[in-house]
């Protein structure tokens, strides 16, 4: 893989089920060596485009490109030098962990047997125990495993997290950061735990109904993406909303709206061109910046 | 906790107040290695990118500087300026404070008033125990 190739690019990518597009015109990129949480809410098209980055479905139309391969037409080349973690874990129930994990090794030339070990440690998995007796968060670590010890260029986990206490988040969060900590890889996760994501994330892509709405680093989402709280003057209606707002609600003379790339240039000119009482800037968590992208999509602007 | 990943304040920035406050308490002086980018990694559970953005940040004021294969060490005055950066935070916080007693109308004298209340009740027990129920 050359330097600058990313290790993802989607390009109008359109998936239909019968009359329903899960996918909807989705364009994306992931530079090799950035850590990426792919937001968005249930039913967004998150598992559909991330199994057509693992070639388990084929685009109608567009095209995915996985590490400058075709998953679909490079399906083997693509699938070695990548760990999967699908949303509904596939592991055979029959196996013991030990089987699971001399069966994967098979496929993969890169294995790495020391760190299989470490993280079978990091993990406490128990090699002599069978699949169907795991706890839910004991499969989610093996999965892991499998995923990880072949040392996979790229990483892409179908919200590993979801239904999990703390502690295994916690563990699972460990496991990939000591993969990712000797040798740069690149990260694609979906979640809808925030702070999973603040935690491995460089940057987040939120999506909406199969189409990108935002792709940003957490950093300057977090630091430009503010709310505004204007008080109406009494008879006052709010006449211009600023560039850049991504949802807004008004109610009486409250009137809120949450404004990316936002900067004190932002707040002259909203005081300048409405008629208010008072204005205040509000910091925003990453969560509630996610529910104003998604927010914004479905309600109509109250101007 | 040294760091709260549910907070709207970025990771690098909370990771950047997180290192300066142990310069400046001197858990680490000056000369000192500071924990390898991996090791506080793993510590804090935060991906190894934003240590290393939190550690250019404060290369970048004079805290630490990296030798090549070393590792990070605190700066010679990294201490000295460790503690103007842990004033800085402690004057944003008296500035929210301010903006809250503005807000809500309160006048300058009642918002000192409540300061000073503050400073007695800090110093008569040091820690958040201090702290004032709300009522």
């Amino acid at each position: 893989m050359n330097d600058n190739q990313n290790a993802i690019e989607i390009v109008d990518l359109w998936k239909r089920f019968g009359k329903t597009s899960a996918v909807g015109d989705l364009s994306m990129r992931v530079e090799p060596g950035r850590v990426v949480g792919f937001l968005g809410p249930n039913g967004a098209g998150k598992t559909t485009t991330i199994k057509m980055l693992v070639g388990l479905l084929r685009a109608d139309t567009g095209s995915v490109s996985v590490l400058g391969l075709d998953p679909f037409v490079d399906g083997l080349a693509v699938r070695q030098r990548t760990g999967y973690v699908p949303e509904k874990h596939a592991l055979p129930r029959w196996m013991r962990v030990s089987d699971a994990i001399s069966f994967c090794r098979t496929f993969y030339p890169t294995w790495d047997d020391k760190l299989c070990d470490d993280l079978v440690r990091l993990f406490a998995l128990d090699l002599g125990k069978k699949v169907r007796v795991l706890s839910k968060g004991t499969q989610v670590k093996l999965s892991l495993l499998l995923a990880l010890a072949h040392r996979p260029e790229l990483l892409v986990l179908d919200e590993p997290m979801a239904g999990l206490d703390p502690l295994v988040r916690e563990e699972l969060v460990d496991g990939i950061l000591q993969t990712v900590g000797n040798h740069p890889r690149t990260i694609l996760f979906s979640s809808h735990t925030f702070a999973d994501v603040q935690r491995l994330a460089d940057e987040v892509a939120i999506i909406h109904e199969g189409r990108l709405l935002t792709q940003c680093s957490v950093e300057q989402l977090l630091t430009r993406t503010k709310r505004l709280r204007a008080v109406l003057a009494d008879g006052a209606t709010p006449d211009a909303a600023p560039e850049g707002t991504i949802w807004q609600r008004r109610n009486r003379r409250e009137w809120l709206m949450t404004v990316r790339e936002f900067s004190q240039d932002t707040l002259e000119r909203v005081r300048n061109q409405n008629r208010l009482e008072n204005i205040e800037v509000i910091d925003l968590s990453l969560e509630d910046i996610f529910k104003d992208f998604i927010r914004g999509q479905r309600s109509t602007p109250c101007t | 906790m040294a760091v709260n990943p549910d907070s709207h304040i970025p990771l690098y920035e909370q990771i950047v107040d997180h290192v300066c406050g142990l310069i400046a308490a001197g858990v680490y002086r000056s000369g000192e290695a500071v924990p390898s980018v991996r090791a506080l990694a793993m510590e804090l559970h935060v991906n190894p990118n934003t240590i290393q953005r939190a550690y250019q940040e404060l290369e970048r004021n004079g805290f630490v500087h990296t030798r090549k294969g070393l590792g990070v060490f605190v700066a010679v005055g990294g201490i000295g300026s460790a503690i103007r950066q842990t004033e800085t935070t402690i004057f944003n916080r008296f500035v929210d404070g301010i903006d809250l007693g503005r807000k809500t109308k309160l006048g300058p004298a009642r918002i000192e008033t409540v300061f000073r209340r503050a400073m007695r009740a800090g110093k008569r027990s040091p820690g958040s125990g201090a702290k004032e129920t709300r009522k």
